[in-house]
Formats: C-alpha cells, sequence, structure tokens
C-alpha cells in the first residue's frame, strides 16, 4: 500500500486552503479514521493526501436553551457520556451507542460518520427524525443544509470539495427513540433501525428507517397517520402497516427484503412506545 | 512518505520514534517497533477489540489509529497495567477469576475494562458495563469468567 501524505492544519482556514489545492478524490478528510481507515486498509479508497482534523477546535458540545450544537470532530462517546443527551435527546443517545464498540467511539465522530454517508449508518436515521443541520465551513463561507439534503446517496453527500463539517445542530430537545436488529447486538451493522422523534414546536412525529441501501429515509406518510402527542393504537397499526408496505426498503447481502418487511412493524411499535411522552411530565 | 519523528509516551516512558510512515497504525508501531507484542492483532478492521490500549486512559483500537495520530498522547499498554493500581486491580481480577483460555483476548479486554472502570462513575449498572464490553470478542467463548473478573475488579475498584 503507497503510503499518503498526512497533513495536519491547525486552523479551518489552513484546512481549506490545502483542500482547495485538490484535487478531490485525492484528498481524503480524516476525522476519527474508524470507517476511513478501514477503507484504505481494504484498498477501497487509495488517497495521496490525509487531512487530519485532529487540531481544529472543533470537539465541542453546547447545549444554548434546547439547542444542541456537536463540534464534527467530538468522539461519540463523548456525546453519549453528556447527561442532556441522554435525558433531552434519548434516542441519539441510543443511536450513539448503536455504534461499533465503546473503545472505537472514543475515537468516531459525528462529523465522520456524517461525511462518510455509509449507507447503513445508525446516526443518520436519527439525524433525520431530530431534524438535524449540518454547517459546513469552506472557501465561499458557511452554509447550512438539512441532513436530509446533505446525505444524498451511499457515500454521497452535498460537501464540496474544499469545504468542512464544522458541527451539527439538533433545534430541540425531542421524546424520541432509536431500535435496532442485527446479528450481534454490539459492533454490528443494523439489518434494519427505526427512529422516531415528536416535535414539541409542531406537535408532529417523525419517522426515519434505515439499514438498506441507498440511504437511510424519512416517511412521510407514516408520520402522517400518527396521533401525536399520544398515538392511539389504531393510528399506530396504520402507520406500521404503511411503513410496512410502502417503504423503499430493498434487498441487499445481510438481508432480504421480506425480512426487513417483516421487521419494521415491530420495530416501529416499540420505538413509537418507547418514545411517547410520559402523560406527567411537565 | 514519512512524516518527522514521532513523539508518544509508552507505559510512562518518552519515547521519538524516527521515520514511522504516515499510514502506520497505532498497533504495529507498538509491537514491531516497541516490542511490546502484548498488544494482540485480531481482526485489524476494529470488530474484536483484541488490539485495545488506553490512550490517555481511553480505551482506544489501536487497528484504527495512525500512530502520527496520536502525537504527543500517552499510550497505555498491557505491559504497563501495573503502573495504574485501577488496571493492577483488573489485571489481579482477571487472574484470580481464571478469566482465560488461550488468552489472545486477554490483552484487550483488561484495557476496556480498565478505561471503562476509569471512565465512568460507580453507579453506573453491571448491565451497562457488560454492554459497554461487547466489543471484545473471546472466541474461546470463556465470557463466564470474564464477566465474574469483571463484576470482581468493579466491586474492588480502588
Amino acid at each position: 500500500m503507497a503510503p499518503f501524505a498526512l497533513v495536519t492544519p491547525a486552523t479551518p482556514e489552513e484546512a481549506i486552503a490545502r483542500l482547495r489545492e485538490g484535487p478531490g478524490e485525492e484528498v481524503a478528510v480524516l476525522a476519527g479514521g474508524t470507517d476511513l481507515l478501514f477503507d484504505i486498509e481494504a484498498q477501497r479508497t487509495r488517497p495521496r493526501t490525509v487531512l487530519s482534523l485532529r487540531r481544529l477546535p472543533w470537539r465541542t458540545l453546547e447545549w444554548s436553551g434546547a439547542t444542541l450544537t456537536v463540534g464534527s470532530t467530538l468522539p461519540l462517546r463523548s456525546l453519549e457520556n453528556d447527561p442532556d443527551v441522554r435525558l433531552r435527546l434519548p434516542g441519539l443517545y441510543h443511536a450513539v451507542r448503536a455504534v461499533g464498540s465503546v473503545a472505537l467511539r472514543h475515537r468516531a465522530t459525528l462529523g465522520g460518520n456524517l461525511g462518510r454517508a455509509a449507507p447503513a449508518s445508525d446516526l443518520v436515521p436519527m439525524l433525520l427524525a431530530l431534524d438535524a443541520e449540518v454547517d459546513l465551513v469552506g472557501p465561499e463561507g458557511e452554509r447550512t443544509v438539512s441532513v436530509d439534503r446533505f446525505i444524498e446517496g451511499s457515500r454521497k453527500t452535498a460537501r464540496g470539495p474544499a469545504e468542512l463539517i464544522r458541527s451539527v445542530r439538533f433545534p430541540e430537545a425531542r421524546p424520541s427513540a432509536y431500535l435496532w436488529q442485527r446479528v450481534r447486538p454490539f459492533h454490528d451493522i443494523s439489518h434494519l433501525a427505526v427512529a422516531v422523534a415528536l416535535s414539541p414546536t409542531d406537535g408532529r412525529w417523525r419517522v426515519a428507517i434505515a439499514g438498506f441501501p441507498p440511504r437511510p429515509v424519512r416517511l412521510p406518510p407514516a408520520e402522517a397517520e400518527l396521533d401525536a402527542p399520544y398515538p392511539t393504537d389504531a393510528s399506530l397499526a396504520r402507520a406500521a402497516a404503511l411503513l410496512a408496505r410502502n417503504a423503499p426498503i430493498v434487498a441487499d447481502r445481510r438481508a432480504s427484503e421480506e425480512y426487513r418487511r417483516q421487521l419494521v412493524r415491530p420495530l416501529f411499535v416499540r420505538a413509537v412506545r418507547a418514545a411517547v411522552p410520559s402523560p406527567r411530565a411537565p | 512518505m514519512s512524516d518527522g519523528s514521532l513523539r508518544l509516551s509508552v507505559n510512562g516512558r518518552e519515547v521519538v520514534l524516527d521515520g514511522v510512515p504516515s499510514d502506520e497504525r497505532l498497533l504495529d508501531t507498538l509491537r514491531w517497533r516497541l516490542g511490546l507484542r502484548g498488544t494482540k492483532e485480531g481482526c485489524r478492521t476494529g470488530g474484536c477489540g483484541a488490539c485495545t490500549v488506553l490512550v490517555d486512559r481511553q480505551s482506544t483500537l489501536s487497528c484504527l489509529a495512525l500512530a502520527h495520530e496520536l502525537a504527543g498522547r500517552s499510550v497505555t499498554t498491557i505491559e504497563g497495567i501495573d503502573v495504574d493500581p485501577l488496571g493492577r486491580t483488573v489485571r489481579s481480577a482477571f487472574e484470580r477469576t481464571g478469566a482465560l483460555q488461550c488468552g489472545y483476548c486477554t490483552p484487550g479486554f483488561v484495557m476496556a475494562l480498565t478505561g471503562l472502570l476509569a471512565e465512568r462513575e460507580r453507579a453506573s449498572s453491571f448491565d451497562e458495563l457488560l454492554e459497554d464490553l461487547g466489543g471484545n470478542l473471546c472466541r474461546c467463548t470463556g465470557y463466564a469468567a470474564i464477566v465474574r473478573a469483571a463484576a470482581l475488579a468493579r466491586q474492588e475498584r480502588p
């Protein structure tokens, strides 16, 4: 394997300037490296230059009222260890814990997970259900895009060749849940995963499912079937049936379409029941 | 292509290494440059936990970390486990419960458990501790004794 040049810019400006020198495909951005190094080892990608973000000041986590902003290079384990994340975004807490192992999450990052856009990401579906936004910085300045627009497909994102993910923003605390099915409970890829969240602002549910190519998806028709904030059994059953019938589920080498359509119903029903806010909560 | 000299603290000793290629994994630096063969190579893809070491007291998969990315950080391997009173407790718990069969996964388990006990409050539940050990595989399937070792170490933690 031909080694690459490892560059470690000290500021975002320096990093963007280096990315502008391009050419895009030959420069790989390294955050935690747990996915990138795996691909380099398998020779699925052969970057000439690896640009490390480790010296950038983006290892941050900040609550401002109900809004959470997570720096793109914060290790996932730090996100999971924040007591407010567990309390106010429980679905995010469980989605983060579904990624790899503790030792992996000490290095893996939210920015890296988004930037690498793995088709079976455990974080993207939860980010969709939480209406998370991605803050990008590049030669033209800053811009913010929704996660739904940012993820364009399997391993495809809206990040420009000289742009970097600076942070990810969660607009509000939401009752939420994340459930998955896989062969091994830990350190495995989900065959199917369901993320649900209830927005206290507009009183509507968000539903996203994942685990199959090309990318995690929101399911607005199923969302519309769910009564809020407390879905009746009938509305839950209607939404579940709609999901099982109409979700764009496909087969891949890990599971058949039929198996996944069978799984989506119970996972979805359990996820909604787990997320429903307690009637006595303030 | 190398990236200049690399400074690391390994088991409490400062080391300066020259000529480390940019793509070298911490695992290979430890095993082949520093002769610390206690850290095992299992799957080399982050799936088995055999190569777990501590970086600034946090468990880290040494197969998925570039050595140069850890410049200036403090690395602890199984060879340095006794320097840390918590590490000594965990190592001793594994010995007293006989928590090893072939032994290949043992250094990774000892490092992972030491990292978890260093990180978590005493209040975190035993179930959660076991969940957090889920990234380490024992292909001998000797988990029952490993669970006993984890319980003992948690109880005796200094």
